[in-house]
């Protein structure tokens, strides 16, 4: 089946005129998230902490919190705009259904599907970073390469979302992801502390939850602590299989 | 493109279809089907719940490959060229598949653009198909608002949004008043006149009786018989006059119809005296 970026488009163009529709509301809950954990992490964990020790460097706790917060923001946007708003569309409005009929393809209903969550995703979490240079926790330069790495991981984990929704038969199915493996991410994932500072093996361990890369390469853009070459390679090979899961998932559930 | 008053608009040729189902069995929904559709035939696909008329539409629609056989539109292969072929066709599946989130004249204009049809097409040609559709003072209103029979009469107008060549409707009049429902015979007899082929699904056999030019009983994912509903009457119920027992001690003498085929063909007799 041949793809065209007309075809895409032109369902991406759907998402984003439903999204004008609710644009305020999205503002105001993209901003709010990230602020209420900022304040009481930053803020307030922040003042009896100090600074941490990353790798063989002590940094402040406030922006080594703010960086796992980008992270935070991606893994949840784009996960459960995936999982949640997916299976609405899948199993409710059968967009994908209806659209597919017309001269755009399911192939190219799916890819609109998630650039889309990706998109929604990448746009929250550069929210968070513009907060974060606002308030002089990163360098403002930070943001051009923290674009490109937002929407990686927004497509990663906006497929695993998307995944999710297409081998879910109802939506309390899509709990056991979400608490098997979103949950764990953004608890154990280096989002609130020094992922070393976890007994042995789990420093090791934590690696196979691809939010421990995602937060190991934003902090290195955002506040310069060291590069890890093998979280990006990670990242990339995360996305490769997200795509092809979630692409797997809604095919054999759409096509007989 | 090219001129198809000679060809068949949709052409269904060998169709067999089986899938694994929900059990994990292998399932031969449709069993090396054929029928064609010229410009301006109205085709009627009758048969109860799982002889495969679904399939034969999804297949149809190209989002099923085929297991064997093919199908054309407008000389088409569907599975392999489906951005051209389906650029002739509107489809109305049974199941509801709105865009609930836009609004009624919205959706309309929503969904011709998935077809490149211009807005200044697509606006005129939605506000025309609302009136037609008698959905004009609902033009603002959210699909959730709409009633059962809206959101069906809604789904129907929205194949037409493409100006089609072939018109697939699965079960387009179900849950719709009489009066609403000889709303759409209109339109879709008028539709004929134009030249437009329809292929329509449907468990009312006065439905397909009026409306149809030829009708094909699918029984099992097979096609028993393909004829006029006239010629199906003639050829399959030989009495002049059926007798039925409609509740105990009352039974009714009437001419046979379409239905009384459909009773036989397909082996139920329930209810009608002797055939």
């Amino acid at each position: 089946m041949t793809e065209s970026m007309w075809g895409i488009w032109s369902v991406w163009r759907r998402y984003f005129a439903v999204f004008r529709k609710s644009f305020l509301y999205y503002l105001t809950t993209a901003f709010l998230e990230p602020i209420l954990y900022l304040t009481s992490f930053a803020f307030g964990l922040g003042n009896l902490i100090g600074d941490v020790k990353v790798g063989n460097e002590m940094m402040n706790y406030q922006s080594f919190v703010f960086s796992g917060v980008i992270a935070q923001t991606v893994l949840f946007q784009g996960f459960f705009e995936g999982a949640y708003g997916g299976f609405f569309r899948l199993n409710y409005q059968r967009i994908f259904q209806a659209i597919a009929t017309t001269p755009v393809t399911l192939s190219e209903v799916i890819w609109a599907e998630l650039l889309w969550d990706a998109s929604k995703a990448t746009l929250a979490s550069l929210l968070v970073t513009a907060i974060g240079i606002a308030t002089g926790n990163f360098l403002w330069s930070s943001i051009i390469l923290m674009i490109p790495v937002c929407f990686m991981s927004a497509l990663l984990f906006g497929a695993l979302g998307l995944c999710t929704a297409g081998y879910s038969s109802n939506i309390d199915q899509i709990s056991y992801p979400q608490f098997l493996f979103v949950f764990p991410m953004f608890l154990f994932c280096g989002v609130f502390y020094p992922i070393d500072v976890l007994p042995d093996p789990l420093p090791t361990l934590v690696w196979i939850l691809p939010l421990t890369s995602v937060n190991s390469l934003m902090r290195t853009i955002a506040v310069g602590t060291p590069f890890e070459s093998y979280a990006l390679a990670i990242i990339i090979a995360w996305v490769v299989v997200a795509i092809f899961m979630a692409r797997r998932a809604l095919m054999s559930r759409l096509v007989k | 493109m090219q001129n198809a008053s000679s060809e068949a608009m949709l052409k269904v040729e060998h169709l067999s279809k089986s899938y694994h189902n929900k059990n994990g069995d292998y399932f031969e929904a449709v069993r090396d089907i054929s029928f064609k559709i010229p410009e301006g035939m109205c085709f009627g696909l009758l048969g109860p719940n799982g002889a495969g008329k679904s399939t034969t539409i999804q297949c149809i629609s190209g989002l099923y490959p085929p297991t064997a056989g093919r199908i054309l539109i407008n000389s088409i292969d569907v599975h392999r060229n489906p951005k051209k072929a389906r650029e002739y066709l509107g489809i109305c599946s049974q199941e509801e598949n709105l865009d609930s989130d836009f609004k009624v004249y919205d959706q309309l204009v929503w969904h011709a653009r998935y077809f490149h049809i211009p807005m200044k097409v697509a606006k005129p040609l939605a506000t025309k198909l609302l009136e037609r559709f008698v959905l004009s003072d609902k033009a603002d209103a959210r699909v959730e608002a709409l009633s059962g029979g809206m959101k069906r009469r809604l789904q129907v107008a929205r194949a037409f949004i493409s100006n089609p060549r072939l018109l697939v409707l699965d079960e387009p009049t179900t849950g719709l008043d009489p009066d609403v429902r000889r709303i759409l015979w209109e339109i879709l007899l008028e539709s004929k006149k134009q030249g437009m082929a329809i292929l329509l699904c449907t468990h009312y056999m006065e439905e397909a009786a009026r409306l149809c030019d030829q009708v094909a009983i699918i029984h099992r994912g097979q096609i028993l018989d393909i004829d006029s509903p006239e010629q199906l009457v003639k050829k399959y119920i030989t009495k002049e006059v059926i007798e039925e027992e409609v509740r105990p001690g009352v039974v009714w003498k009437r001419p046979p119809n379409l239905e009384d085929v459909y009773l036989k063909v397909t082996g139920s007799h329930l209810g009608v005296v002797d055939l």
